[in-house]
Parts: C-alpha cells; sequence; structure tokens
C-alpha cells in the first residue's frame, strides 16, 4: 500500500467532510435567522403581507386574462365559487429562504451570491404564480383534486425547483477556472 | 450532477415517490403516532395523551377529556409529504438503483422518520400550549408557549421543506467537483508536440 498516497486521499476526504459539515452548520443556522426575520411581526405585516397581495394581485390579473372570474381581495382570490387565501407558505418565501440560506452558506464571491439569489428569487416567484393559477383554476373546476395539488404536488415541486436552482448555481462555481493570481498560483 | 438526465431521473423520482407516498402513508402515520405518543407521555404526569392515525390525521385523544368531548385531529399530511422531496433528490444520482444508494436511502428515511415524530411532538404540545384556553394558561408558561408553538411554526415555514434538503446533502449529495469530472470523464493529458 502506498502510504503517503493514502495519507492524502484520507486527509483530502477528512477536508471535504469537514467541508459538508460547514456548510450544512451555516445552512441551519441562516435559516433559522432568517425564519425569526420573517416571522418577526413587524417584518410580517409590512413586508411579507404586502408582497403576497402583489402575488393576489398578479395572480387575479393571470386568472382574468385567462378567462376565469377571479377577484382579489387583499391576499383572498375568489373565482366564481371557489376562493383561497395565499398564506405564508403559499407565497413562494419559504422556498426563497432556502434558497437564501444554501446561497449563503456556499462558499462564493457576494457578487455571485447576490446574482445567483435575485436570478433564482425571481424563477421561483414565477413558478409560483404558475401554481397559485393553477391551483385556483383547479379548485373551481376539479375540486376533488385540490387537497392534493395544494400540500404535496405543488409544495414539493417549488420547493424541488428551489433546491436545483441552488445545486445549478453552485456545480457553477465549483467548476468556474481559478481567475485570480493567487488562485492560478494555487494558494 | 445537473445534466439533463439527472432532471430526468429526479421527476421520474418524484412521481414514483408520490405513488409510494399515496400507498403507504397511512400505514406510515401509524408507525410515526406511537413514537410521538411514547415522547409525549415522557413529560406527562399522569401520562394521558393518546395519539391515534385514522388516516389523514392524528387523533389526539387524552384521558382527562371529558366524555362525548370533540377530539382534535392534526391534518397529518402536512407533516410527512416531504418524503416524496427526499426521494427525488436521492434519485438525482446517476445511479440510484446501487445498494450503497439505497442503504443511504434507508438511513435517510430513518433520519426524517426521527424528524417526523419530534415535529409531531412540538405540533401536539403547541395545539396544548396555545389552544386550550385556562387550561393552556394554568399549565404552560410563556416561555413553553413559544418554544413548542414557535418550533412548530419553523418546521412549517422552513423545517419541512429544509429537512429532506439537509439529510440528502449528509447521505445523498455528490461531491460536485466529482459529480462534474464524472460527467466529463476522466481528463487526458495533452501530448505535447515537439516543435
Amino acid at each position: 500500500m502506498n502510504w503517503k498516497i493514502f495519507g492524502r486521499e484520507s486527509t483530502a476526504n477528512s477536508s471535504q467532510q469537514q467541508r459538508s459539515f460547514g456548510f450544512l452548520l451555516r445552512f441551519v443556522i441562516l435559516l433559522v435567522a432568517f425564519y425569526f426575520i420573517v416571522a418577526w411581526k413587524p417584518i410580517n405585516d409590512h413586508v411579507i403581507v404586502p408582497f403576497t397581495t402583489g402575488i393576489a394581485a398578479v395572480s387575479g390579473t393571470a386568472l382574468r386574462a385567462i378567462g376565469e372570474p377571479a377577484v382579489v381581495a387583499g391576499t383572498e382570490i375568489k373565482s366564481g365559487t371557489f376562493g383561497v387565501n395565499i398564506e405564508n407558505g403559499c407565497n413562494g418565501v419559504e422556498t426563497a429562504l432556502l434558497l437564501a440560506a444554501a446561497v449563503l452558506a456556499f462558499p462564493a464571491g457576494w457578487r455571485q451570491r447576490l446574482v445567483g439569489f435575485l436570478l433564482g428569487f425571481a424563477a421561483i416567484q414565477v413558478l409560483n404564480l404558475i401554481r397559485v393559477v393553477s391551483l385556483v383554476w383547479i379548485g373551481r373546476h376539479r375540486p376533488a383534486l385540490f387537497d392534493s395539488s395544494h400540500t404535496v404536488i405543488w409544495q414539493s415541486a417549488v420547493v424541488l425547483f428551489g433546491v436545483l436552482l441552488f445545486l445549478f448555481w453552485a456545480s457553477r462555481q465549483t467548476r468556474r477556472p481559478a481567475t485570480s493570481p493567487e488562485e492560478k498560483a494555487g494558494r | 450532477m445537473l445534466d439533463r438526465g439527472a432532471v430526468i431521473r429526479l421527476v421520474a423520482g418524484f412521481l414514483l415517490a408520490l405513488g409510494f407516498w399515496f400507498l403507504f402513508s397511512g400505514t406510515y402515520e401509524a408507525a410515526v403516532a406511537p413514537a410521538a405518543e411514547v415522547l409525549i407521555r415522557l413529560g406527562e404526569s399522569p401520562a394521558m395523551t393518546r395519539l391515534e392515525a385514522p388516516g389523514k390525521e392524528f387523533l389526539l385523544k387524552r384521558a382527562d377529556f371529558p366524555p362525548g368531548a370533540k377530539q382534535p385531529g392534526l391534518p397529518s399530511p402536512d407533516l410527512h409529504f416531504n418524503f416524496v422531496l427526499l426521494a427525488a433528490l436521492f434519485a438525482l444520482h446517476r445511479r440510484p438503483w446501487r445498494t450503497d444508494r439505497v442503504v443511504k436511502l434507508l438511513l435517510a428515511m430513518l433520519c426524517l422518520y426521527a424528524v417526523h415524530v419530534v415535529f409531531l411532538v412540538f405540533e401536539v404540545e403547541s395545539l396544548y400550549s396555545t389552544r386550550f384556553g385556562d387550561w393552556s394558561a394554568a399549565h404552560y408558561g410563556r416561555f413553553a408557549r413559544n418554544f413548542w408553538a414557535g418550533g412548530f411554526h419553523f418546521y412549517q415555514i422552513a423545517g419541512r421543506f429544509a429537512a429532506p434538503f439537509a439529510i440528502w446533502w449528509l447521505f445523498g449529495r455528490d461531491d460536485p467537483v466529482q459529480a462534474s469530472e464524472q460527467v466529463r470523464g476522466p481528463r487526458k493529458r495533452k501530448k505535447r508536440r515537439s516543435p
């Protein structure tokens, strides 16, 4: 056995494990911190609720564009006899929190983090808009399918999309060639 | 890690997991409820709580509820649908059926089971501490109310989505650098041409 190589591999593995645990620890700490910020009443009342109201308004416009008689009041959307209230957990903020925590926990430059998060946030909101519009449509036309679509299918799909966005972004960070003189020198 | 095949595997894994979840969620709930019940009763003197899983909800039965009183039901899919996320993430791997991957998936599922049991305890205690008026105020202080209700709210907003990701990161993820090298194949050294 080549002890020198074995030693080098085991050192590389353990440093890889340390980085992995480090990422996970930072991710959990950031997620809890972001949760406290979002759950804090002034932030919830002055940022999250108006943002959710905006989602409801845009969704109402999209629903009317496809011929649904949607009426929006605050965070509530009514279409015919069916109505939904967009609450926390349905506004894409939870997936955005995950993305923000993961992007910040991952070793990358601040500019890459900012661009990654902003593009990811926009993409998540587009998918969430499709989710809200489709759920209102399902609730009105296929009410038997609403519960499973709402709880399991769409929630999982939006979160998986957020995770995929993060993995795509993270893989681009690891593939980026060394550009700075220090990186080129392998320091 | 994220080639077109990976996305197809993720979607296929998601659909398979969804089918599995719809078929076996009732059986799974029957395994989560007793474990949570044991933990809740550990903190009670005398032990009063009984949890049943008749399907789609956890029924909370207390021995000291008045006869004929309505038994609170806690919706169960919200607690454990994140199994679908975990299984879909494991399907990202190029060969998810390999024995070592299946073992890792089983270990990850065991971790997620522990998460479900713990947060079912949080859900029940959150109900006890905030929804029973004077009884809640008499049995739970301000810190306890915030601890149980805040813990369960964290799970609802962020934890239930973060748990499968964190568990997958720990057990099932390929290192992004290694994975990208697997996709590209081993590097070949360019031969130097003599001038």
